[in-house]
């Protein structure tokens, strides 16, 4: 039952006009015996204007999936599309340049560079870009993620959270296809871990942005509006319009 | 704890592997200087322990000279089986053109023969009876001369005596010889040609069965004790004795350049194990946490530095058996009168002198960082992220550096403004030194200010990667200035260099032009005789009578160089400071200012005795005072022509300066007047430009060793420079690959840490010229006559030039790794 709705819901998002597709994709490292499959062909597609969770136990390969698909890491086989574009076709050279103009990044943690200010850092994807910041769009940015007066701070001068909102900011400035986040609260206390999904949700209602997150915390994972499940490198189950105790009994389930 | 030391140490190899460079270069030139001159040395010794086999005892002049009679009497004695005197004078030889070849006459010497002759023939024979001689080999090589060639050598009435040429000898390590050149004869005509007429050492064979000391107690016996008598091994070990004093001024210098290199090495050290400590942090606090103590932690880091330390000093001593053997490669195409021939050894004392010095450094200059390690706290294990290391201006430095950089400015101060000579010149140099340490003390603090100035056109030029690179460059003053002020030391003493050589070029030239208001000078060869050496009389006249010559103007003086006949033409009237040399008449005299000096009382219109040859004993009357600056040489006394020869009769000028007349091109007056010196082949003709070429040849070359000597202090500290990108590079891992995340091309990675080594050089540069070009002005003043203060702006342009793209340079391998490292990768580690 639940894999046909699996199913039906897949065939559903397919349809929706998606941000990023994956098809077949690949990830073998090593080679011969020493070979260790990370990701065994797997198809997704994430929705624009959405928020996606990818879950699994450890060692499932989410972290590898996100990598692939953001263009950070190379694939085996397989293809990825950011929008029109066919990533693994790309060269090192065309990939930064997509990074930089259609993807945005939250990482766990050493998000900011510790010699810039938060505002600098917000600013620096645009610099490198070279583009002019959407002032209008800056204010707006700079307002929801509730941080007019640490702009001028350096990073050592903010709490763990007050730097992944800052990341997000920065993340968001650029208005990319997609934001990559790689369990962005793995390393707040959960009230701060709280601020940081809301304002990323908010970000998807608000901004229409599109963001897929990487995390293995079932409470983080009830913020997005579908969660997709990974084990053993494969894609095993989705859910849509999550709960934390929906994502909790999924996970069970899968590694039972 | 020293399993832990070493395992960690060679798990980090490559971290280590340009500091161990650096030391490896600064053992190498130390131990390279000592291979150099103990080979020589040991050459020295093999060559006079040669000739000590064939000598058994050798008589030298002490309180009187060697006289033929003197020979006689040796050869008569009991045990003697043979003696020979030997004898150096000067025989000018004439070149293929026929004029005496060199500046300074060719020495003539006696080819002894028998079994004293100690003679190395190239090529032919010994010369026999009064019409052969032999050549020094390198004299017959640029005068193209060769064994049955005829040669032309002055005799000491200056005629032209001809000799058929029947060997070519090496005159070894004569260092006099090796100047002059040698032409050999018979001992007979040797005498004639040179006019000596005393022996300068009288070399005694031992008849059979006569021990050396047997007969040099014979010797001391007939001959008392006017004569110092030696046998064969007390003769080579004086010989070694004096060429060591020689060798041991190359020492001294060669070791100043290794001090220098050391120092540089001892900075880049000192950084590299600051870095690898606050890198190290978290290792430091896990082994603090499972139980390690303070001493511990301490002693693994100074155990660390010792291996590496030891490691590549070992490492020294070899490069340094190659530098040396390269370096004696040089001295033998050269020519260079030093023996080249003995096997390059290291020697015990350069292996413990090595590995001693490699060691202290390397040990000595991980014991701050050490000392920082065993500061961290054990909780640091458990921290995530590396605190960012801030620097604050601490009171203490703050003290330390103001007192330095006083204490420097005051030492040059006193230098410049009390003492003066020798003692005022090191005093600057001491003064500089201080003043250099204050300003590595007071270093971070300058950082911030000067990394905002040099990256001022790199922040404009570069976008985000410039601007990033700026800051990266000023993140952590502490070890921005220790890697900069490696590369300052070099730039400061090549600035240096520079300011002083120009300067001193300028002043040397501008006095020239000054002094020299003439197309030609006329000296005559140097050699013939003790004091100036003097043309014939007669030159002025033959110069005067010709149409292409303007105006001839000798100079004379009398033979004890005191007295100088006023030289005619106002274009040589030396500058007066009281009385008018309009004056200058019969029974007067003109002063020179530090002779006034010397005198005390002595005013225009007082009265001074002159000792003359003619006239015996004078009364003159002052007429006027002459200042001492004068490149021709102001003398103490300066009295009219005519006076000069009544005083000392019709003495040949030192010097005489010739103009070309109106109208006529100076090469075609210095045709005539070549031509009018045919007679005189001792007259040696030299124009301005002959003299300024020779000036600038010898600067050329002096600022060219200096400049090859500081280039190891230089390339070390380039090694440092490289040192700290590298270790940056591997600190900031993550922050690169989130920048890469971020969308910056891996060319502009590259970018960004380039221009950081260049805001760094830059640095670098700017504090050296300035210090440089200071205490350059400084080392001027301290020199008492007048000179000239010259920046060579363009030359020390290309060293700040050179120093940014050399900074470039070293970050190339930093650079490349940290754009090749996968992001994935680098954002996992920590």
């Amino acid at each position: 039952m639940v894999a046909s709705i699996a199913l039906l819901t897949m065939t559903m998002t397919t349809d929706v006009r998606a941000a990023v597709v994956a098809r077949g994709l690949t990830k073998v490292y090593g080679q011969g015996d020493a070979a260790v499959r990370a990701l065994r062909g797997i198809d997704v597609s994430f929705a624009t204007e959405a928020f996606t969770a990818i879950m699994g136990p450890s060692g499932s390969g989410k972290s590898t999936l996100m990598h692939c698909l953001a263009g950070l890491d190379t694939v085996s086989a397989g293809n990825v599309h950011i929008g029109d574009a066919d990533i693994t076709t790309l060269s090192d050279k065309q990939l930064t340049l997509l990074r930089r103009e259609r993807i945005g990044f939250v990482f766990q943690a050493f998000n900011l560079l510790p010699t810039l200010t938060a505002e600098q850092n917000i600013r620096l994807p645009l610099e490198i870009a070279g583009r002019q910041a959407d002032q209008v769009l800056m204010d707006r940015v700079v307002e929801t993620v509730g941080l007019r007066d640490r702009l001028s701070h350096k990073p050592s001068q903010l709490s763990g959270g007050q730097q992944q909102r800052v990341a997000v900011a920065r993340a968001l400035i650029s208005k990319p296809q997609v934001i990559f986040a790689d369990e962005p609260t793995g390393n707040l206390d959960s009230r701060s871990g709280a601020e940081v999904l809301a304002f990323l949700r908010r970000s998807v209602r608000e901004l229409g942005q599109t963001i897929v997150m990487v995390t293995h915390d079932p409470q983080a994972a009830s913020y997005a509006d579908r969660v997709v499940f990974l084990r053993d490198g494969l894609l095993v189950s989705e859910v849509t319009g999550p709960t934390p105790q929906s994502v909790h009994d999924m996970l069970l389930k899968l590694e039972a | 704890m020293l399993r832990t030391t070493l395992a960690g140490l060679l798990a980090h190899k490559t971290r280590l592997l340009l500091t161990s460079l650096a030391i490896t270069l600064g053992v190498g030139f130390i131990a390279g200087t000592f291979v150099l001159t103990d080979t020589i040395e040991q050459g020295f010794r093999q060559l006079f322990t040669a000739d000590a086999d064939k000598v058994a005892v050798a008589v030298t002049p002490k309180e009187k000279e060697i006289t033929e009679a003197v020979l006689k009497k040796i050869r008569a004695l009991p045990g003697v089986a043979d003696a020979q005197g030997l004898v150096q004078g000067s025989a000018p030889l004439l070149d293929r053109s026929g004029r005496a070849a060199g500046s300074v006459a060719t020495s003539g010497i006696a080819i002894v023969k028998g079994p004293l002759d100690r003679t190395n023939y190239v090529s032919g024979r010994a010369p026999a009876g009064g019409s052969e001689a032999v050549l020094d080999e390198n004299t017959a090589k640029t005068r193209q001369f060769a064994v049955g060639d005829t040669i032309t050598v002055l005799d000491l009435a200056e005629k032209r005596r001809q000799f058929t040429l029947v060997g070519i000898v090496d005159v070894g390590v004569d260092q006099s010889l090796a100047y002059t050149g040698a032409v050999g004869f018979d001992t007979a005509t040797a005498l004639e040609m040179t006019g000596v007429k005393s022996y300068r050492e009288i070399d005694v064979a031992a008849a059979p069965g006569v021990t050396p000391e047997t007969l040099k107690k014979t010797a001391s016996e007939a001959l008392g004790k006017a004569y110092t008598i030696r046998t064969g091994d007390e003769l080579a070990q004086k010989l070694a004795l004096d060429s060591n004093v020689e060798l041991d001024y190359l020492v001294l210098v060669l070791l100043l350049f290794g001090f220098v290199a050391m120092f540089v090495a001892a900075l880049v050290i000192y950084n590299t194990f600051n870095i690898l400590v606050a890198q190290r942090t978290r290792e430091m606090a896990l082994l603090r946490c499972i139980g390690a103590t303070r001493g511990q932690v301490f002693r693994s880091i100074l155990l660390e530095s010792a291996v590496v330390g030891l490691v590549s000093s070992a490492l020294g001593l070899l490069a340094g058996l190659g530098l040396g053997a390269v370096a004696l490669n040089a001295l033998a195409s050269f020519d260079a009168p030093v023996p080249v021939g003995a096997d390059v050894t290291l020697t015990p004392r350069t292996i413990v002198l090595g590995l001693v010095v490699g060691l202290l450094v390397t040990v000595g200059s991980a014991v701050l960082p050490a000392r920082g390690a065993t500061r961290v706290a054990p909780i640091a294990a458990l921290r995530s992220q590396v605190e960012e290391q801030s620097f604050r201006a601490g009171l203490t430095r703050s003290i330390i550096a103001g007192l330095l950089l006083a204490g420097g400015l005051g030492l040059t101060a006193v230098a410049i403004w009390v003492l003066d000579g020798d003692v005022g010149l090191l005093t600057a140099m001491a003064g500089g030194a201080v003043f250099f340490l204050g300003v590595i003390a007071i270093g971070p603090m300058l950082m911030g200010p000067l990394a905002a100035f040099a990256g001022w056109a790199p922040r404009r030029l570069f976008g985000v990667p410039g601007r990033l690179a700026v800051d990266n460059s000023r993140r952590n003053p502490k070890r921005a200035a220790t890697t900069t002020v490696a590369l300052t030391i070099g730039v400061t003493l090549m600035t240096l260099i520079s300011v002083i050589t120009a300067s001193t070029r300028e002043t040397v030239t501008g006095s020239l032009d000054e002094q020299f208001p003439v197309d030609f000078m006329i000296t005559a060869q140097h050699g013939r005789a003790d004091g100036m050496p003097t043309l014939s009389p007669d030159v002025p006249g033959k110069l005067r009578a010709l149409p292409e010559v303007g105006l001839v103007a000798e100079m004379r003086q009398d033979p004890s160089g005191e007295i100088a006949s006023l030289p005619d033409g106002a274009a040589f009237r030396p500058k007066v400071v009281s009385g008018s040399l309009a004056d200058l008449t019969t029974g007067t005299v003109a002063l020179s200012e530090s002779q006034a000096g010397n005198l005390g009382s002595a005013r225009v219109g007082g009265t001074v005795p002159l000792t003359t040859t003619e006239a015996g004993k004078v009364e003159v009357k002052v007429v006027a005072i002459l200042s001492d600056d004068s490149v021709t040489g102001t003398m103490p006394y300066t009295v009219g022509v005519a006076d000069f020869e009544k005083y000392f009769g019709p003495v040949g000028p030192v010097r005489v300066y010739v103009k070309a007349a109106d109208g006529i091109a100076a090469d075609v007056s210095r045709r005539a007047v070549e031509a009018a010196l045919t007679a005189y082949p001792t007259a040696q003709l030299v124009s301005a430009a002959d003299v300024r070429g020779e000036f600038d040849d010898a600067f050329d070359m002096m600022f060219t060793i200096f400049a090859g000597l500081l280039g190891l202090a230089i390339l070390i500290s380039l090694l440092g420079i490289a040192n700290t990108l590298s270790l940056s590079v591997h600190e900031r891992t993550r922050e690169s690959a989130l920048l890469r995340a971020l969308g910056l091309t891996r060319p502009q990675l590259r970018g960004m840490l380039s221009i950081e080594a260049l805001v760094l050089g830059l640095i670098g540069a700017l504090i050296g010229i300035v210090i440089g070009v200071a205490f350059g002005w400084a080392a001027l003043q301290t020199i008492p006559n007048e000179t000239v203060f010259v920046v060579p702006v363009l030359q020390v342009l290309l060293y700040l030039v050179l120093s940014a793209l050399a900074g470039v340079l070293a970050a190339v391998l930093p650079a490349r790794r940290a754009a090749n490292a996968s992001i994935v990768g680098s954002l996992a580690s920590s």
